[in-house]
């Protein structure tokens, strides 16, 4: 199963900045909350405070001809009591309440059953003019003020969370470009003319950290050119003096021992091959040397091949898309093995439009569980479990043009699927 | 043919030696770039070339030749199969590029054919009057009937023929059919000579007294 993908770090900041906006706008409108409730009672006190003055003023000053309006809204949040000092209601507005909001005339402010009353004394008779407010007002007048704000912090946080969102894509467009180039670098490029320059300064490690490890890579490179090269020389010019030697010998020997020649040049032939096909995938493994595809008739190929002692009967004008000479080590090294497994016969032809070998022998084949355990070491490149250099050299070829060797079920004998992969 | 193989394997420089000298061909092995300094001047019919030689670089030593105008049909055999490195061994003068390992006779059909490019011509077969030659097969036809010829004759042929139209002179023949080290008597050639004219005719092979031998173009 395939681990998830690492997080992003612009979704990582963006949740922050959300999570910071929402704490902040919640803290913002406790603030808001308590401030405003202490200065909206102050406020709505000196309103009350100042409005039972009025009234008093008023009622001394026009003694009892004038009387107090008395409130038609059924609505209205204030109210005002005028008691007598027994604390019968001598008059009162259309909202306040029938009963006195004190049994007792009092003074000063005082909460009573939702109202905020304020008493204040109306002449020396001992009324009371109480002037009220509805706590319901005050409390929606806190809790606006208090929403206001925290929507405000919450929509001033959404929205730097949306900017930092987009800030960020664009502060991480240099890491973007870093990786593309880090991956169109071809070694022994240096890394330094393929990378630029640091576009941000938290970027001058990466940069300084990937030259050095291309630097590494480069001498380690030229490193395995040099092998290659010697190891291409050492191995090659004494198989061409073998074969040279050989086929000399051949000419010249008694028939008997001519037979013989033949059949060991024929060795060296395929060893020839092997090596080759060696040294061509130790340079495809490391980048130095592009598979030479190209059209492969599959009757040419075999033609190629050193003699077997097997009847290959192959799909008259197949073609292969290949590497020729890797093809050649790969198909060799099957052959070799189903001759060693008993065939007689193998039939070789090609599918999927040009991008697999297929290969039948009429051989002993191998059990069920051991061909299954056979593709699943090929699938997972455990060559260690392959069981010989065949298996292992056909899969690598094929791996080298994209593809893999499968070992598909047959009912008779043993089957190889090459598959070259794309084209 | 004549041909001058440097290869500096004892293994391999051995048996392409006696693989080709049994194909017909004379053979002069070096097994260093010292050791062609005493070939310096001879005529050779094609180089079989290694790169990498004990003292320096067969393909350095192949481009001192061709700045020289030395046109001399070459061959490189070496392991060194980059793309680029059969580039700048084709770019450097090569006419043919082999890697090794290479079986002789892939070696043996590419120098035929490098020889014949060289001569003007592709094809193996070679034509003049009621005499055909098959330079592939090494055989020869007077008016359809087989006519067969020792390796001498062969090499005398092959030489006047590979080198149809002009005259080739008696010692540079020689050599070309001989070999540096080969010791001939004095008359051997016109030996050869004539018993090449014996089997296949007075006309084919012309001589220009005092100069050499000439073939025709066919």
């Amino acid at each position: 199963m395939p681990a998830p993908p690492p997080p992003s770090i612009a979704a990582r900041l963006a949740r922050a900045v959300l999570g910071w906006a929402l704490a902040w706008g919640l803290a913002v409108g406790l603030a808001v909350w308590l401030a405003a409730s202490y200065e909206v009672d102050e406020l709505l006190d000196e309103a009350l405070r100042s409005s039972a003055e009025f009234m008093t003023a008023l009622a001394a000053e026009h003694d009892e001809a004038v009387a107090l309006p008395v409130g038609t809204v059924a609505v209205e949040h204030f109210a005002w009591q005028l008691v007598a000092a027994d604390g019968r209601v001598l008059r009162r507005s259309q909202r306040a309440p029938e009963q006195a909001w004190h049994a007792t005339p009092r003074t000063g402010f005082a909460n009573v059953a939702g109202w905020r009353v304020y008493g204040l004394l109306a002449g020396g008779d001992g009324r009371v003019l109480y002037a009220a407010q509805t706590r319901a007002e005050r409390n929606e007048a806190r809790a606006e003020v208090a929403l206001g704000a925290v929507l405000a912090a919450l929509t001033v946080g959404l929205l730097g969370q949306l900017w930092l969102r987009a800030r960020v894509r664009q502060e991480l467009q240099p890491l973007q470009r870093l990786s593309q180039r880090l991956a169109a670098w071809q070694a022994p490029q240096g890394a330094a003319a393929a990378l630029g320059a640091p576009e941000r300064a938290e970027l001058i490690p990466v940069h300084a950290a990937l030259e050095d490890l291309a630097a590494r890579l480069a001498t380690r490179l030229a490193s395995e050119q040099a092998f290659s090269a010697h190891a291409a020389h050492a191995l090659r010019t004494p198989l061409a003096g073998i074969d040279a030697q050989l086929a000399v010998a051949a000419r010249t020997a008694p028939p008997e021992l001519a037979e013989r020649l033949v059949r060991v040049r024929g060795a060296a032939a395929r060893l020839q091959h092997v090596v080759a096909a060696l040294l061509g995938l130790f340079r495809s493994a490391d980048g130095t040397a592009a598979l030479q595809r190209g059209p492969v008739r599959l009757d040419e190929l075999v033609q190629r091949l050193p003699p077997f002692a097997l009847a290959l009967q192959a799909a008259p004008g197949a073609t292969l898309d290949a590497d020729a000479d890797l093809l050649a080590a790969a198909l060799l090294n099957l052959l070799d093995n189903a001759q060693r497994h008993g065939a007689r016969t193998v039939h070789l032809a090609v599918g999927e439009h040009g991008r697999v070998l297929q290969l039948r022998d009429d051989g002993r084949g191998i059990e069920p569980a051991r061909r299954a355990a056979l593709a699943q070491a090929l699938a997972e490149e455990r060559y260690a479990d392959t069981g010989g250099l065949g298996l292992m050299l056909a899969d690598r070829v094929a791996r080298a043009h994209g593809g893999r060797l499968r070992l598909p079920e047959v009912a008779a004998g043993f089957g190889a699927d090459l598959d070259l992969g794309p084209r | 043919m004549r041909l001058l193989l440097l290869e500096d394997d004892p293994l391999l420089g051995e048996g392409l030696r006696d693989w080709l000298t049994a194909e017909g061909h004379v053979v002069d092995w070096c097994r260093s770039l010292a050791e062609t300094l005493a070939m310096a001047g001879e005529p050779f019919d094609a180089l079989l070339v290694d790169w990498q030689l004990p003292d320096g670089s067969g393909l350095d030593w192949l481009k001192g030749r061709r700045s020289r105008g030395d046109r001399t049909p070459a061959l490189m055999l070496t392991a060194r199969d980059r793309l680029t490195q059969r580039i700048e061994g084709l770019d450097a003068g090569a006419d043919d590029y082999l890697v090794k390992p290479f079986a002789p006779e892939e070696l043996a059909a590419r120098l035929r054919a490098v020889a014949r490019r060289s001569g003007g011509g592709a094809d193996p077969r070679w034509h003049w009057q009621d005499v055909a030659l098959d330079l592939r097969a090494r055989s020869a036809t007077l008016s359809g009937a087989r006519v067969e010829l020792t390796a001498r004759e062969w090499a005398v042929l092959e030489a006047l023929v590979l080198r149809a139209g002009r005259i080739v002179p008696k010692a540079e023949l020689e050599k070309l059919v001989l070999g540096f080290e080969s010791e001939l008597a004095s008359n051997a050639l016109e030996v050869h000579v004539s018993a090449l004219r014996r089997k296949l005719g007075r006309e084919l092979i012309e001589t220009v007294r005092g100069l050499g031998y000439r073939v025709d173009k066919p």
